[in-house]
Formats: C-alpha cells, sequence, structure tokens
C-alpha cells in the first residue's frame, strides 16, 4: 500500500464512524459521573490518562500485539489467537467489562466478516461455537493486521479509539463539552507517544491495575439508570 | 424494502420499530405479539432504551412472551446511531436470539424514543414501521421527517385521543399520504387493538411473503 492508502487505512479504522460498537461502552466512567467522582474536565481528563497508562499500556497493547503477530502469520496462528483470547477471558476481572470487551470485539470481527476481510469468517463461527471469546483488543489485532496495518499503526488506533469512546461518552453524558474533549483528546498524544516509546510487557506479563473504574464497572451491572452497557 | 419478494424467509425476519418518545411502541409491540402468535408465528424481541431496562422488563414480566425471548441492548445515549451508523449491538442480540430459537419467524427490534429524523439501516432490519400519536400534534406528517416518509408502514396511533387533543385526524391521513406516496400507513388505537389485525396482514404480506 501507498503511504496515502495506509494513512487512510488507518483513518477508517480509527474512526468512530466505523461501526463497532464503542459507543455503548463507557468502562466505568457512567458510574464514576453519577456518583460525583469526575465531575468535570480535569476529572475526565485524569480518568482517560488512568485508563491508557493503568491499563492500556500494559494489558490491551500487549494482547492487540500478540495478536497481530498471530494474524501476520501465513494463514494465520488461529491456535495462538485462542490462546491469547482466554488470557484476556480469564485475567478480566469485572463481569461488564469482560462482557463488554467480548461484545465489542464481536462486533468489529462482524462488520469485517461482512465486508470480506481474510479470515474473519472462520473466527466468527469458532466464537459462535464457543471456542473462543473474541475480545475488543484480540480482534483489533487480528483484523487490521488482515487489512494491512502495520503493528505500530494498529497501536495508535487502537489508543485513539480508547480515547474517543471514553470522550464521546464523556461528552454524551453531559461531563464535558466539545471544545474540551477535543482539549483533552490533544492533550493524551504525548501520553500515548510516551508509551508507545517503550517495549509493551510480553504476553505472560500483561497486568493491568485501575481497581476505582474496575469497581464502578462492577456497581455498573446493579444499577437502575444506565445509558451504557459498563 | 431492501429485499425482492421473491421467496420466504429461512432465517427470522426484522422489523424496526422507530417514533418519538411515548407514541407507542412498546405497547404496539404487546399487541402485535398475540396477533402474530395466534397465527403461528413466533416472536423475539430486542429492546433500545434509552436510560433504564423498562420496556425490556414490561415486555418480559407482561406474560405475553418468553422473557429470554427478550433482549436489551444499551444506546450509549445514542439510540439514533444504534440503529442507523452503527447497528452492530443490535444486530449482535438478534443473531444471538435467532441461533437460540430457530422456530422465531420475527425479530422485532424497538428503537429508542427518538426524533422524526431517526432511520434504520437496512443492514439491521428487512422492513420498518415509524409510530406516531395524534397527541404529538396534528402537523407532524407534514413536517416530513424521514421517519414519516421513508419508513416502509407509517402507524398513527392514539386515533382515539385526537379530539381530546385538537388534533385533526383526516388532517393527519391527508398530510401523511401526500408526502408517503403510495406506502402504505395504519391507523391504531393500540389500547384497544384497533388496526392491529391490519398491521399483522401486512407484515404477512410484505416480510413474510404469506399471501
Amino acid at each position: 500500500m501507498s503511504n496515502a492508502s495506509l494513512l487512510l487505512a488507518s483513518l477508517q479504522h480509527g474512526d468512530s464512524f466505523f461501526p463497532s460498537g464503542a459507543v455503548s461502552f463507557s468502562w466505568g466512567l457512567e458510574t464514576l459521573f453519577s456518583e460525583g467522582a469526575l465531575t468535570n474536565a480535569d476529572d475526565i481528563e485524569a480518568f482517560a490518562r488512568t485508563q491508557l497508562q493503568g491499563r492500556w499500556a500494559g494489558f490491551d497493547r500487549s494482547v492487540l500485539i500478540s495478536a497481530h503477530d498471530a494474524a501476520s502469520l501465513k494463514d494465520g496462528d488461529i491456535d495462538e489467537l485462542h490462546r491469547i483470547d482466554a488470557i484476556v477471558e480469564t485475567q478480566t476481572l469485572a463481569r461488564e467489562m469482560r462482557d463488554g470487551s467480548h461484545r465489542s470485539g464481536l462486533a468489529l470481527l462482524r462488520v469485517h466478516e461482512k465486508m470480506g476481510t481474510p479470515g474473519t469468517s472462520s473466527y466468527y463461527d469458532d466464537i459462535r461455537g464457543n471456542k473462543t471469546r473474541g475480545h475488543l483488543s484480540v480482534m483489533q489485532g487480528f483484523v487490521w493486521a488482515r487489512c494491512g496495518i502495520t503493528k505500530f499503526d494498529a497501536q495508535v488506533i487502537a489508543a485513539h479509539a480508547l480515547c474517543v469512546g471514553l470522550l464521546g461518552a464523556a461528552l454524551r453524558l453531559g461531563a464535558i463539552g466539545h471544545v474540551d474533549s477535543q482539549r483533552i483528546l490533544a492533550s493524551l498524544r504525548d501520553p500515548i507517544d510516551l508509551i508507545l516509546c517503550h517495549e509493551a510487557p510480553v504476553l505472560e506479563r500483561v497486568h493491568a491495575f485501575t481497581p476505582h473504574s474496575e469497581i464502578a464497572v462492577m456497581r455498573h451491572e446493579t444499577a437502575d439508570s444506565r445509558l451504557f452497557a459498563n | 424494502m431492501k429485499s425482492e419478494k421473491i421467496f420466504k424467509h429461512t432465517s427470522p425476519a426484522r422489523v424496526g420499530i422507530g417514533g418519538p418518545v411515548g407514541s407507542g411502541k412498546t405497547a404496539l409491540i404487546e399487541k402485535l405479539i398475540p396477533t402474530l402468535e395466534a397465527r403461528g408465528i413466533e416472536v423475539a424481541v430486542v429492546t433500545n432504551d434509552l436510560v433504564t431496562k423498562e420496556d425490556a422488563e414490561r415486555l418480559k414480566r407482561s406474560g405475553l412472551i418468553d422473557p429470554d425471548r427478550v433482549r436489551a441492548v444499551e444506546t450509549g445515549a445514542c439510540p439514533h446511531t444504534a440503529i442507523r451508523e452503527d447497528p452492530t449491538l443490535n444486530i449482535q442480540a438478534a443473531d444471538d436470539l435467532a441461533a437460540e430459537f430457530p422456530s422465531v419467524g420475527i425479530i422485532i427490534i424497538e428503537s429508542g424514543g427518538d426524533n422524526l429524523a431517526s432511520t434504520f439501516s437496512l443492514d439491521l432490519v428487512d422492513y420498518w414501521l415509524f409510530v406516531i400519536d395524534t397527541a404529538g400534534g396534528d402537523d407532524i406528517p407534514r413536517k416530513k421527517g424521514p421517519g414519516i416518509i421513508r419508513s416502509d408502514l407509517l402507524v398513527i396511533n392514539k386515533i382515539d385521543l385526537a379530539p381530546l387533543v385538537g388534533s385533526d385526524l383526516e388532517l393527519m391521513e391527508k398530510d401523511a399520504n401526500e408526502v408517503r406516496g403510495d406506502r402504505p400507513m395504519v391507523m391504531t388505537n393500540c389500547a384497544t387493538g384497533e388496526g392491529i389485525v391490519a398491521i399483522v396482514n401486512q407484515l404477512s404480506r410484505d416480510v413474510l411473503f404469506d399471501a
């Protein structure tokens, strides 16, 4: 692919216009905002930074890289993708975090399956047949590798998509305005850049530590009022 | 409608029901379920409650349908996005229902209450209804929102309330026919069931392709 074509592909897959169900998930933000733990733009920015540094950098990023590697092999290493999927399943404590990761991963895969992205149809059958779960970061590495997106670009897209998803949720909750959301998104470039400058943990050493939001996700399971799925 | 009326469905038909808040979408579904089931057409429902799971819980508790056949999908405060730009989670819920209940003939996907501009993605549904009501004002059809114009079937509900709220029912019918051309429209009173058989007849012909 030419440089322009690669950039256009990254823009397409990193755009919130790309249907992946992301609009339905807040990853704990809805609960924390409704309980008054997050009240303003500074809080939302801090929350997004914590999700990037406390979870994405040490967990989702490594999973994505491993999935991208497995999917880039000739014919793809499907057994390895299943193994990575199982690691995400067992290391994600809160039920709505697990379900959210599974549902958004499946949604992303399903769109690629309909678009004819190579290999996605059989992986979709594996999920439907309960052979694996199809977690979001696994599916991101898998389908983006199959679309010819480089491993580095895949990480950039995933980090950007996480931030846009969180800020979009904050915007729709009324926690921030449209200008703040863009200001915060710009402020998150440096932390993302810093994360990408360092080696990601190997799969056997993935870790996440975001107890505040994970406990909020657990409380969300029984919330009467809920705009989001987690 | 998306597909040509050539052959019978081999998988459940997916029917969207959209319309403004309070127009009677859930009440319509409560009347459609027994009428369809009486004709041997099994039903499952996906709801898109905006803030709570109230519509889903209302259907589950209604005794009209096996609660396992009702699924709620949260839309992140974007009911229109969940049926149009990004319907992936609604598709997922409908796929789950189709896989778990292969005898289901129709899966109804109820949008969260929205405005007159909402439309359904044709990757999500085979056919869609748009429900408005007389209490919303008799100028609604004349406003020509995409839901009024583009829906496969327009439903004007709460016809019994028209004289009480000062809405001219004949004007609504005339304006709706003018803006919709030959697309069908049904007047209903979902409280009594008036007009429900006409909707089911329309679904049988246009969605299930029964003569």
